[in-house]
């Protein structure tokens, strides 16, 4: 009786989960106790049962479809492709501070721009006047409308 | 990360394109003729001075003539140099370009004389380069833009 208690654990165990000395002293229990035989013979034929029904149910199941519908769903619009569907205004609505730091060169080169066009015109508008700055002994400056004229000094005649 | 990155790219991009146009235009074409006026004589003009005939006109030289023709591109803050009939040199130098505006430097060496002159596209600057000798003088005008 204290073996059957010893050994009444390893009754169910599965193939390769006793070491080979435990398979040998289960065994040999085995041999000298109808009582441990009567139980491991029970729990085998449970054993067969189950696995059987696990099989019976694993095949009443039609897998063919399987692939086709894991397909089917990878595929379906709303799941993966819903990053384009959403577009670029998605992307900036799911990183706003991303879209917000990406602006913000985007909005310097407006400014450039717009600096740039405004420089220009501001330009084109006719000169109220003409500046002219001179040094050394120039002495006359005529403005027309055709450009400066500058006229030497008459001093340095010779 | 990937598409912060390649906006930025992008409108950095947009911007050197949009400031290319300023930098291309960094040179001036000019055009830069020495041209000699003289009191005597009948009353002349250089046909190919045609262009100049109203600016010229309010002097006393009556008689005009061409002596030489240059065409430079002349960039921000470098000097080029005209060579004078007399053997002197005129220094013109862009010192500043807004859009149609440009200010020249006229300096002349030999006279420690130096002139800042503002004109827009299509006017142009004349500079007398020399003392008058004998009823003529030389004169330098530039044209921007010709």
């Amino acid at each position: 009786m204290k073996d059957c208690v010893r050994y009444a654990p390893m009754l169910g165990a599965r193939e390769g989960e006793l070491t080979e000395e435990e398979q040998h002293a289960l065994d040999l229990h085995l041999q000298g106790c109808a009582g441990c035989r009567a139980t491991a013979a029970e729990l085998a034929a449970l054993d067969g049962l189950v696995g059987e029904s696990l099989m019976a149910r694993a095949n009443a199941r039609d897998f063919a479809p399987f692939v086709d519908e894991v397909m089917a769903r990878v595929g379906a619009p709303g799941l993966a492709p819903a990053r384009g569907r959403r577009g670029f205004l998605g992307w900036f609505r799911t990183h706003p501070r991303a879209a917000l730091a990406s602006l913000v060169p985007f909005v310097a080169a407006v400014a450039l721009v717009v600096y740039v066009r405004l420089e220009r015109g501001g330009e084109s508008g006719p000169m109220a006047s003409l500046e002219i700055a001179t040094e050394g002994e120039v002495t006359m400056v005529l403005q027309t409308s055709d450009g400066p004229v500058v006229l030497l000094d008459d001093g340095e005649h010779s | 990360m990937i598409r912060t990155l390649f906006a930025a790219t992008l409108c950095t991009f947009l911007a050197l394109v949009a400031a290319l146009p300023t930098a291309a235009h960094a040179e001036v074409p000019v055009r830069v003729r020495v041209i000699k006026g003289s009191r005597q004589g009948p009353a002349k003009v250089d046909p190919r001075l045609e262009d100049l005939r109203r600016q010229l006109s309010p002097l006393a030289y009556v008689r005009w003539e061409q002596v030489s023709e240059h065409r430079m591109d002349l960039e921000r803050g470098r000097t080029q140099f005209v060579e004078l009939p007399d053997g002197d040199s005129a220094a013109l130098t862009l010192q500043e370009r807004h859009g149609d505006t440009v200010t020249f430097e006229v300096a002349l060496t030999s006279r420690n004389t130096q002139s800042r002159l503002t004109v827009q596209k299509g006017q142009r600057i004349v500079h007398q380069v020399t003392g008058e000798k004998k009823g003529e003088a030389l004169f330098l005008t530039v044209n921007a833009w010709p």
